[in-house]
């Protein structure tokens, strides 16, 4: 792993170019996205929870049934909680402000992703 | 290319996803004012409209508001518990405070709050529902329905008079007296004392009157 590189804070979208690993937790409602930022080379964990502000779920579908799978891409940021030059304090960021796409690999069984 | 809206939606999102639980909890307590304000002026409505008494009713009525009322009071009052328990959490539930856990427990809360919202919400309008049924059968059931059947009978209150005549007697209500003669109307069916016709007003020549007796009934 490259050691971080403390960049001057600057929110630009960069384009990873070693993969992420995208997991899906047991019970199918949250996905962790960890890897290496491609700014700053800092451990970024990043996880995305199904929540609140979706469309109703209908009365008979029961909480036991699990979240329809993300598709599509992950918008992540970096939050590999290193200390950048220059990032604002008003700024709810931990990382160096680069932020990228991770695509959601194809829906696996939950959990089931190595 | 940077688009930064997209990176403000995610960090709006992890924003949400930290306080989903508090939205929420703030959710259900706008409803849960929403639900006891709507309670308490159907509850008013029918206090201050209802019919006073349930007494004059017949008996199947009488049980059906009971049973409407009865059955309102356990909806509206469950209704707000989960409104309640909706909007503070339920009490003696336990987890682990440890990250993934806690993480687990507040996406499993917020379903729960969202359902029991839910069924407060439900419980409420039906027990509403069944207030306001309540409401309309003291409305349109009529007093003393009961005493339907004697209707035909003259109402306690209502003065007759017994007609004497040479012939016979005739009863009903005085309708008018003069020098000429008394004008009774008699009322349907036939009455006990009465041996005249069919219903009807009745004019008997002042001649033929033997006596006129006030009586309370025919
Ligand atoms: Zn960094
Ligand atoms: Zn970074």
């Amino acid at each position: 792993m490259p050691a971080h590189d403390p960049t001057t804070f600057q929110e630009t979208e960069v384009h990873p170019t070693a993969p992420f690993t995208v997991h899906r937790s047991d019970d199918g409602r949250w996905y962790t996205v960890t890897g290496d930022c491609p700014a700053c080379h800092g451990r970024t964990v990043f996880r995305v929870a199904h929540g609140v502000l979706g469309p109703l779920k209908g009365r008979w579908r029961r909480r036991d049934a699990e979240p329809e799978p993300l598709t599509g891409a992950i918008p992540v940021y970096c939050q590999c909680g290193y200390p950048h030059p220059e990032r604002p304090p008003e700024s709810p960021d931990a990382g160096c402000g680069a932020f990228w796409d991770v695509p959601v690999p194809p829906a696996t069984p939950p959990g089931g992703a190595p | 290319m940077t688009d930064l809206a997209k990176k403000r939606a995610a960090q709006l999102g992890q924003q949400l996803q930290a306080d989903q639980l508090g939205a929420v909890r703030r959710q259900a307590e706008g409803w849960r004012n929403g639900l006891a304000g709507l309670t308490g002026l159907v509850g008013a409505v029918f206090v201050l409209k209802g019919r006073e008494s349930v007494a004059g009713m017949p008996d199947v009525w009488r049980w059906t508001t009971a049973a409407l009322l009865a059955a309102a009071f356990l909806l509206l009052l469950s209704g707000a518990l989960k409104a309640v328990r909706a909007a503070h959490g339920q009490v003696g539930e336990h987890t682990w405070l440890s990250g993934d856990r806690l993480f687990a427990a507040v996406l499993d809360e917020v379903e729960r709050t969202q359902d029991a919202l839910a069924s407060a919400r439900r419980r409420s309008v039906t027990g509403l529902c069944a207030i306001v049924a309540a409401l309309a059968v003291s409305w349109v059931v009529p007093v003393g329905a009961d005493e339907g059947k004697k209707a035909d009978e003259p109402a306690p209150g209502v003065p007759r008079v017994l007609v004497t005549t040479q012939k016979g007697t005739h009863c009903g209500r005085l309708v008018v007296g003069d020098g000429g003669g008394v004008t009774i109307e008699r009322s349907k069916g036939p009455g006990k004392k009465d041996s005249g016709r069919g219903p009807g007003r009745l004019r008997i020549p002042a001649a033929e009157v033997i006596s006129v007796t006030p009586v309370g009934r025919c």
